[in-house]
Formats: C-alpha cells, structure tokens, sequence
C-alpha cells in the first residue's frame, strides 16, 4: 500500500479506519497512540491543502525517513512484536509503510515464507515503539551536487528547467589587468598555428614520416606552359578579362562575401558585445589566425568586420547619433534598419541570419536594429547613413528589380528582357543580383568595395550618386512638409497620372525628384528633416551613403525611380508648392526618366556611366538581365556593376560597420534561395524606396501624413530611407546640381534611391511612395480585375515587403495560403487589398496592433524568416481564404486592413512564387500587387509606428506606410505597374476613390494607393 | 520522556541515549525530531560495522523512558541534500522484489543454508535468482543442495570458478561465524557468571 492510500483509509475512516488497517495488518496496531488521532483527524481535514502537515512540515524528518526509503527495516510495536519490511513511505502523522513485510519469527536465519509475507503494512506511529535501519547509506539516493558536477550540461539545464532563455550575454570583464595575462596574451599572439614545414619537420623527426607534399599539386594538375604566342596572350587577357567579369559579378561577390566574411562565427553568432573600451581588442584580431578563404579580403574586409561586429557598432559614436536621430525616428530607423537588416537576412537564404536578427534585437532590445541592424548600425555607427546604406542596398536592388519589370514593360519592353513573363523572370534575377550588389556594395567594407573596384568612374559616380541621393533626401524631406498640404491633390493627381500612362508619371516623378530636390534644400523643416538633421549630423556618411544607394538604385531601378518620380511628381507638385514643384522638378524628372526609359540596357548603362554605385547595381542587374533577356546590357552592365561595387564599397566605409555587416547578408540572401522570388520582393523595396520619394511629392497632402507614418511603419526600410534622406539631404544641396548635370539619367533614379536609402528619404519616400502606389495602385487595380493578377499582386507585394520587410519569405509561404483564396475572390482581395492599405493608413492605432503583423514580416529576415512572416500573418490573421479575410476583414475595419493585408500578403505570397515568373507575365496583376504591396508595407509601418510609439511616430508610421506601399509598389509593382496599371485604366478609379480617401491623410495616402474602386469602399469603412 | 519544548530538546546532532519500553537501549546523534507525533531519528554506527554505512533508528518517545542527551550540539546543521526520489523508490520497489522472491524460495522449502549461500552470492552478483532449490546464477552457473562448493556447475569458466569462489568463502566466513557466536557466548556467559 502506498502512502496515498494509507491516507485515503484514514481520511474515510476519520479515526478508525486507521486502526482498522494497522490492526488488519500487524495485528499489532492496538489502540495505540489516540493522542495522535486529533491530529490525525486535523491533518485528514488538512490533506487537500497544500500546507504541510505533521511530519511533513519537518523538513529534518522527512529528509532522513526519505533517505532510507527502500531499506530494510525492523519495527517493534508496543507489544513487542517486530515486523520486518521494507520501508515504502510514511504519512504525516509519522505513520509507517512497510512493504513486503513479515512478522519476525523466533527462528533465526530463517527467512520468511510467501505465505508470511504481507504485501504491505500500515502502522500507526502510535503503535510505533521503534524502527530500525540497518546499514543504510544515507548518501544513497543524495543527489550528486558536489562543486565538481555543478558545471556539467546536466547540471546546468537541469536548472533551467525547461525554460530556454536565451542568455544575455555580458561582456566579461577581467577588470584592468592586462598585459601579461594569458588571456591577453592569447589575443596578441600572432602566430598562425603550425607552419606547414614545421609540421613536416616535426612529423619526420618524430615519427619518421615524410611528406610528399607538393606545392605544385602536379600529382593533380598539370603546370600551365607559358609562351608569349600570340594565342596564349590573347587567352591569358580572355581569362582574365573573364576572371574580372566574374569576380565583379554580384553573385560572385555574394557568395564570396557569405565564405569570406571577415567576422567569424563568434563575432556573428555569440560574440558578446562589447563597448568601445573593448574594441581595440578587434585590431588585436587581425593578428589572429585567418582562415584561409579571408586573408585575402582581411586587409579590405577587417575593417567590414569590425564595423560589422556588433561591438564596433556599439563603439561607433554614430550609433548613439543615430539612436538620437531614431528617438524621433529612432523607434522607426531602428526597424527600419532591422528590417533592412532583416530584409537581406530574408532575402537570403540563409535563416540563420534572421535567427541573428531577431535574437540579438530580443536580447540587446536597447539597441534600435536587431543583431544585423547592430552590426549594421556599428557600421552606420552613422546609423542613419548605415541604414540607409544597407536599406540603400536593398532598395537598390528593388529597384533594380523594378526598373526591369517596369523597362520590359515601360521602356517598350523592347529593350526589356522580351515578354511580359521574361520580365517577371528577369525582375526576379535582377532582384536578387541587385540586392546582392546593393548588399555587397553596402556589405563589403569600404576597403574591400574599392579594392574590388578600382574604377575610377565608380567612385566618381558615387560621388555623383551621393549628391544625387542627397537632393533626393533632401526633396524627400521637403515632400513631407509638402505633402501633408496637399496630399488630396496628389491622390487625385497621381491616379489620374497613374491611370494616363506610366511614362507620363516617371516624368512627373522626375520632375519631384527635381522638386523634391530643390524642396529639400529649401526646406528641411519638417519633422523629417529633423530627423535628417540629426543625419546630417552624421551627415557627410549619410549622404554618400545614400548617393550611393541612390545611385544604385537609380541605375537598377532606373525604371522603378521613374515611375516613382512620376507618382513623386504627381505628388510633389502638390507637396513643394503644388504649384511649381512639378515644373521644377521637371528637370530633374527629366533625367530620371530619360533613364527610366532607358531603364533597359541603357539605363544599366547610364547608371553605370553615372554612378559608380547605379552602375554596379545595374551592372548587377544588368548581368542578371543579361542572362535573362539581353546578353548585350548584361555586358555593359557588367562593367557598371564593377563601378557601382566600388562605389557600393566606397560609400560603405562611412557606413562600413553597417554595410559590411549588411552587405553578407544581403549578398547571401540574393544569391541563395531568394534569388529568383525574394528578388522580385528586393526590388519591389528597393523601388519603393524611389518611388517614396516621388509618392512623397505625389502625395503630399495624403500621403505626407500617410507617407511619414509609412517610415515607421517601414521601420527598416525607413531607416535606412530616414538615414540616407538625411544624408541625401545634407548633400542635396550640392547634389542636386551634380544631378541634372551626370545623373539625370541615373540622377532621377539616384534621387529615388538616395531617397529610400536616407533617412529623410522617409518623408520623401513616402511621396515617392505614393506617387507609385498611386501609379501602381491604379495600375493594379485596372490590373486586378484579373483573377491572375491579383495572385501577383499579392507575390508582389510579397516580394516587396520580402525585400524591405524581410517579408519575401513570407510572401513565398503565404502564396499557398493567399493564392487559394485569392484567386477565387481576386477582385475583392483587391479591395481588401485596398482596404488593408487604407486601413493601415487611416487608423493609425490599427496600423499598432497590427504592428504586430508587420513585425512578424519583419523578423523574418531570409526566405525562411519570410514564410515564418507569412505563415506568421496567415496564422495571425488567418487568411485561410484570403478573399473571405479580405473581404471581411475590409468590412471589419482598419484592424481588419491590417490582416487583410496580412492575409493579402498570405494570398500573394501563395502566388508570388509562382508569381515570380508569373507575375511579370501578368504584368498588369504586378502592378496590383504594388498597390497590395504597399498595403502590406503600411501594416509594417504601423508596427513600425507602434515601436516609436510615438505620436510623431503615428505620423511617420502613416507616412511610411505610405512608404511601404510606395515601396512595395515601386520595387516590384513599378515596373508591374508600368506594365499593367497603364493598360488596365484603373488609375482613374482609384483617383476617385482617392477622393473619398480624404477624411485622414492617411486614409487619402491609401487612396492614393488605393486608386482602386475597391479600395475606396474600404477607404469608408475604415474611415 | 522529558516535557522538552518542540525547539530546545534534541537538537539535530545531540547524542542522546534513551531506554525503550521494550528495554532496548538506544544511543545515536539525533538526525531529526518531530515534537507532534515524539518521533525522533538517531543515527547509530553501523551494527555491521561498516564505515560508510549508518544503523537509523526511529524512536517514539511515547514509549521510551531514561532521555538522556550525552552531548548537545549548538552548531548549525548542514544543509540537507535534495534526495533522488526516483532512486529511493526504484531501491524500495527492487528490494521489495528480492524479499518476495527470496521468500518463494523459501516456501519452496530451501534449507537456511541454501538461504544464506544465495544472499552471500547476491550481494556480490545481482544476476542471481532461485529455481526451485537450485541456485542460478547468471545462467551459466548452477549450485543445488546442500550448496556446497562441488555442487555449483556450469560450463567450466571464469564464472564458474568466481561463483566457487564466492561460495567457498562463503561458508568459510559462516564458520569464523559461528565460532565467533561461540566464543561471544562463551564471553557472555563468563560475563553473566562474573557479574552474578
């Protein structure tokens, strides 16, 4: 009998029971010790409370009497019978179980009989005389708790018990001994390992082997015989010139970088952070032993490296800056950068890089980015520059990604890749070229990118392109301020320019950048330009960042910027004056979309001759184009991307920390699994990011409001737009005149790149944004009719928000669950669509909770962190059907926006994979994508909204929503919406609905955005 | 039994030496006393002797009579140890086992002998169970009545030969037994004689 039931007899028996099982038992269980039985009958009361009764409540008693649990023992009752039994348990009232018990008999030696034995036996402690344990080891059952065992993994998890927190890592502190300490002298030891002879000498002495290494590997190759014939030279120059092409391929650097990162795992994965006080100790590194795959890059890379580690971050007195910077913005740029940062880590294959992400924003949580964005923001230490260095990137290479969807369709498609779905194909490449040329160039340490590229026009293009960038910022900022006056007129400028032609707004958008440029220098005032200010601070870094970033995706996205200027423009008349920012941008417009038209080859090239930066981009892209559809460009471009690197590279030493960090992964993410989908999404980003800065000016009213919020909501893409707009706008001033002069061409799209890419850029962007998403959104929603489309919009959208919000991945995963219902209900998907983007926009506290959606997105980083977003958002907001969700969710209100986004998101991303080759072919669902894109990246803003939490932060959330969407809708919806929202004529309706958009800025930014019918009736029901 | 408050008597590490109603004396460092149902736990010295190894008697001073505290200890006792619970009731449950199936083969009608040869073998290979009267030990060996030395067999190997050894000294330990139990007796009888 167990103790339990022992209880459980007494407990019904009140008191008798008790005796009656002693006495069945022992026989020798008389009426024992009655004194016991009040506290017998108080404990029986007792037991069902947890209090410890009796016995129990000593702890000595219960310790030695559990210690000798399963020992032999002899009890002897009152009457001096003695039992013999193994002891099994005792109750409270020091009653006793013994198990397999006999009574003893006189007999000697003899051992009980079966018949003798009782199963088990319970005694009353008051029949209890005494027991005895005989030869107990009372350290039997002790738990090994000795020093020597406390260490072990058993000994150590078994404290966790179950709870697997992860650790905050501190620094450990040795206090300020140095010097001779083992420790340091570990750091300063230089020595490489064994050198090679020395192991073969020791190996022969010792053990008398002899190596039959050979340098020469003759026993594997044959040694190449040199002559100075002709064909030998014209091969060797063949070869090299291939080795050349190759070795500045963005791919290649990608890849390369992923191997050759200069930071080692610890670094990446647990380094602990440490201040500036400890970074000297990373030059000590570079002492250390090398892996062979780095030396060579060590001397360019150490200096990515450290910037990368988190703990140059740390140390970097840009960071704080930026951190201040962020306060206002921070709360957006710190998201924004992570999702920057996150965006490449999604974009990448690898998840690793997101786990990083995310694990390193829980645990450092004071930090503004996650581990990346540390790492970034280390180099940002201009964190705003950084940011919008590595945002920069990526959007350049959405924007990459955008100009050839949008060249195929816009330029003519002519000199696009062919079709409408070689344009698809060929956005997806190019996306993932870009973002790893955009990533690399941010990513590889300046020393690196100038080592690789030593192309002087590189250098004198991201000279240019920062300057661009910087007017870009600059008027980025301005559009904000302009915006939120007239941001109706933009909406119904910019739909109607959306519905008209796509060429009609690249030019528009150009003549914002133009304007925008102007405004920027003009007038930094708004909040954004605050928060530019405190970038400019930091400012040169910034501006060259985000020139280069410009430049990139000015070259890339050359088309995307366009199409962004246009929408910009729209907007940005209304914004800078409404009255003359068009004209004035015109000029600026003009380039952009002479390179926008160009956008094919020519813009590749143009970007390449431009900016070192653009050019690498369009190099990048190009080679991916190349590949996809035009051999021809993909050379030219080849040799641009080598610039653009250099420039990346180049502009990356002011944000080295940030870009080195950002560039591996970003490069990683492309090329690996991303690269056909994720790109797309980079792109769709990237664009955004121009198309901000025309939506900003497009929007200016409207889409100010929205377009701000937007920047928080975009959190990461806003920082980077935020930190490179502070820098473009620094620049700006000098830009812009650089711009019209070299980059027009590349200039416009530069200035939407510089735009996405700096800080600023958030207002700007946000114009840019909605001038695109108001072109987009019109497009896509002429587009959407279109069950197809609507499945690519969503991939698009995916797409984008993959690349910006790192929710590519999620994109991918939620295709399957949104294309189900997404193509069953395309047209009202679209509206929820619409509805979401509305939402986000208007109810800014919506676009909070919903945050929490766009968060997700957010840290998935690579294609995994992605489809985590995406099942994420399904799973959030369950989208099983994302036409029911949408539509519903349109109905529900604002909130429902923000799943209805989510569920979009879900529904294309379903498509998106697909949709990657689909989508292009779909171009005019492409461009609804943008529009669903752009809602998606509102639900982003609006988390990223909530994390600055604050007010200013609403607005910037609405703005960056706005952004988002611009974002989305430029990147990969740009060149979608060229294609598709010109034909389709639906531009006109969402201009009307844009009308109705006008309660809240927001609201209207999303009309703007929403140009579709559909959205409008969401517009009213979330208003 | 004294009227000791809960706190003041027996304080853990005390020697205390009591008398049993029973006329059973006591003495042992006090391990634990619970003032409620009198019950106090001594820890003696091993009855076998062994070092590491403690007798633990669990007295009810209900029925004890001459309390005396020899020494009293005013140190703080260590700390106890967490116990692992799963080990003692996997002990009690085995040991519960070895009693039952020791007393099968007792009910089979094995000679004490038999009894005491299985426990000796036991204690030392765990392997061992009882088939009828007949000893099995790891299945290779098998020793029948009266146990002696020449009954265990078994493929000839180094388990036979161990398991002979153990029996063989066995039995040579019963006899310095025994012999001691003589002498003692004799001792004791001398003792008796002399003190009466």
């Amino acid at each position: 009998m167990s103790m339990k039931q022992a209880g459980g007899n007494r407990k019904p028996g009140g008191g008798g029971s008790g005796p009656a099982a002693a006495s069945g038992a022992g026989g020798g269980g008389g009426a024992g010790g009655r004194q016991n039985l009040g506290r017998g009958r108080n404990s029986v009361k007792g037991p069902s409370s947890i209090a410890f009764n009796g016995v129990y409540a000593n702890m000595r008693m219960v310790h030695v009497l559990t210690s000798v649990v399963g020992t032999k023992c002899e009890l002897k009752v009152k009457n001096g019978v003695v039992y013999e039994g193994v002891f099994k348990t005792y109750g409270p009232e020091c009653d006793l179980v013994l198990d397999a018990a006999h009574r003893r008999c006189l007999e000697q030696g003899m051992g009980p009989r079966r018949e003798d034995i009782v199963e088990s036996i319970i005694f009353k402690a008051s029949d209890v005389v005494v027991v005895q344990f005989r030869d107990v080891d009372l350290n039997y059952a002790r738990k090994v708790s000795s020093d020597a065992d406390n260490f072990t993994d058993a000994a150590v998890s078994a404290r966790l018990n179950g709870e697997h927190k992860e650790k905050d890592l501190e620094p450990w502190d040795g206090g300020d001994q140095h010097g001779s300490d083992s420790l340091e002298s570990l750091d300063t030891d230089v020595s490489n390992g064994w050198d090679p002879n020395e192991m073969f000498k020791f190996n022969e002495e010792t053990y008398g082997v002899k190596s039959t290494y050979d340098s020469s590997m003759s026993s594997y190759t044959v040694p190449l015989e040199r002559d100075n014939s002709e064909e030998f030279l014209k091969r060797e120059a063949r070869a090299t010139q291939l080795a050349e092409e190759i070795e500045s391929s963005a791919s290649y650097r990608a890849r390369v970088a992923l191997e050759n990162d200069a930071r080692t795992e610890e670094e990446k994965y647990t380094a602990v952070v440490r201040s500036e006080r400890d970074t000297h100790s990373l030059g000590s590194r570079e002492n250390k032993y090398i892996p062979p795959g780095q030396r060579n890059k060590e001397g360019m890379s150490w200096g990515t490296g450290r910037q990368n580690s988190p703990r140059l971050v740390q140390s970097s007195p840009s960071v704080p800056s930026s951190r201040p910077g962020p306060h206002d913005y921070s709360p957006s740029s710190g998201t924004d950068q992570r999702v920057v940062n996150g965006g490449p880590p999604r974009m990448s294959p690898k998840t690793q890089r997101t786990p990083r992400t995310h694990r390193m924003p829980s645990a450092r949580g004071g930090m503004p980015p996650g581990p990346e964005f540390m790492a970034h923001s280390g180099d940002v230490s201009t964190t705003p520059p950084p940011r919008s260095s590595p945002s920069g990137g990526t959007w350049s290479s959405v924007v990459s990604g955008a100009h050839r969807p949008r060249s195929p369709r816009q330029n003519g498609l002519g000199g696009a890749p062919g079709g409408s779905s070689p344009q698809t194909a060929t956005a997806p490449v190019d996306p993932v070229a870009t973002p790893v040329s955009a990533m690399s160039p941010t990513a590889a340490s300046p020393a690196s990118n100038r080592a690789a590229t030593p192309l002087t026009e590189a250098k004198e293009s991201r000279v240019q392109e920062p300057r661009t960038a910087s007017p870009v910022a600059n008027k980025e900022n301005v559009k904000p301020a302009e915006v939120s006056p007239g941001p109706a007129r933009a909406l119904s400028k910019g739909p109607p320019a959306m519905a008209s032609e796509h060429r009609k707004q690249i030019d528009n958008l150009k003549e914002f950048s133009q304007v925008f440029r102007l405004q920027p220098s003009s007038s930094p005032d708004s909040s954004v330009f605050d928060q530019m200010s405190k970038p400019r601070d930091q400012g040169e870094k910034p501006k060259e960042l985000p020139p280069d970033r410009g430049a990139e995706s000015c070259g890339t996205t050359a088309p995307e910027a366009p199409a962004n200027e246009e929408k910009a423009s729209g907007p940005t008349p209304t914004a800078g004056g409404t009255t003359g920012s068009k004209p004035s941008s015109p000029g600026a417009s003009g380039p952009c979309i002479t390179a926008e038209q160009k956008r094919g080859p020519d813009v590749t090239s143009q970007a390449v001759q431009t900016s070192g930066p653009s050019g690498k981009l369009d190099g990048k892209e190009v080679k991916d184009d190349k590949k996809d559809p035009v051999p021809e460009q993909v050379r030219k471009s080849t040799l641009n991307p080598n610039a653009k690197e250099f420039n990346p590279r180049v502009f990356c030493p002011q944000p080295k920390p940030a870009t080195t960090p950002t560039p591996p992964r970003p490069q990683g993410q492309p090329s690996p699994s991303i690269v056909v989908p994720q790109p797309p999404t980079v792109y769709s980003q990237t664009v955004c990011f121009p198309q901000m800065y025309p939506l900003t000016p497009v929007s200016p009213g409207v889409q100010k409001s929205i377009i701000w919020k937007p920047p928080a909501m975009y959190h990461v893409p806003m920082p980077h737009m935020t930190v490179s707009q502070t820098k473009p706008y620094r620049a700006v001033p000098s830009m812009p005149q650089q711009r019209p002069d070299q980059h027009h061409p590349q200039g416009t799209p530069t200035m939407m790149h510089p735009a996405t890419a700096a800080g600023p850029p958030i207002v700007a962007p946000s114009p840019a944004y909605s001038a695109q998403y108001f072109t987009c959104s019109p497009q896509q929603f002429t587009s959407q009719p279109l069950v197809q489309q609507m499945p690519h919009y969503q991939s698009q959208a995916q797409h984008v928000f993959s690349p910006v919000m790192q929710g590519s991945a999620r994109m991918m995963a939620p295709p399957a669950h949104g294309q189900p219902s997404l193509v069953s209900s395309s047209t009202t998907q679209y509206g929820e669509q619409t509805h979401t983007m509305y939402v986000s926009p208007g109810p800014m506290p919506q676009p909070y909770s919903h945050p929490g959606a766009a968060l997700h997105p957010q840290p998935s980083a690579t294609p995994t962190g992605q489809q985590q977003q995406q099942g994420q958002h399904a799973g959030s907001h369950p989208a099983p059907s994302p036409v029911q969700h949408a539509q519903h969710q349109a109905a529900q209100a604002l909130h429902m926006g923000n799943p209805s986004q989510q569920q979009m998101y879900s529904a294309l991303a379903p498509t998106p994979p697909s949709i990657n080759p689909g989508p292009n072919p779909q171009s005019p669902q492409a461009s609804f994508p943008s529009a669903q894109q752009a809602v998606y990246i509102h639900a982003q803003q609006v988390q990223h909204g909530y994390t600055p939490s604050h007010m200013a932060h609403v607005p910037q959330a609405h703005m960056q929503s706005g952004m988002v969407p611009s974002h989305h809708t430029t990147p990969s919806h740009p060149p979608m919406m060229l294609m598709a929202t010109q034909p389709p004529g639906g531009p006109q309706p969402p201009l009307p609905q844009s009308a109705l958009p006008p309660i809240p800025v927001s609201s209207t930014a999303h009309f703007s955005y929403m140009a579709h019918p559909p959205v409008q009736p969401h517009h009213q029901q979330q208003l | 039994m004294a009227a000791p408050g809960p706190g003041e008597y027996f304080s853990v590490g005390s020697q205390v030496s009591c008398l049993t109603c029973l006329g059973q004396r006591l003495q042992g460092e006090v391990v634990a006393f619970d003032y409620q149902s009198k019950m106090l736990t001594l820890k003696c010295a091993s009855s076998s002797g062994k070092p590491n190894l403690y007798d633990v008697v669990l007295i009810n001073l209900a029925y004890v009579s001459e309390v005396e505290i020899i020494s009293d200890r005013t140190e703080t006792p260590p700390p106890l140890a967490s116990l692992n619970v799963g080990k003692l009731a996997n002990r009690a449950r085995m040991e519960k086992e070895d009693k039952l199936s020791q007393a099968y083969a007792i009910s089979a009608g094995v000679s004490l002998e038999g009894q005491q040869l299985f426990q000796t073998i036991h204690k030392t290979i765990k392997d061992c169970k009882w088939q009828e009267k007949n000893i099995i030990v790891m299945d290779d060996v098998v020793i029948s009545p009266p146990y002696q030395v020449d009954n265990c067999k078994g493929k000839e190997g180094s388990a036979l030969s161990h398991v002979r050894k153990i029996v063989e000294k066995h039995f040579r330990d019963v006899e310095s037994q025994k012999s001691v139990q003589r002498s003692q007796a004799q001792q004791t009888q001398k003792d008796s004689a002399l003190s009466s």
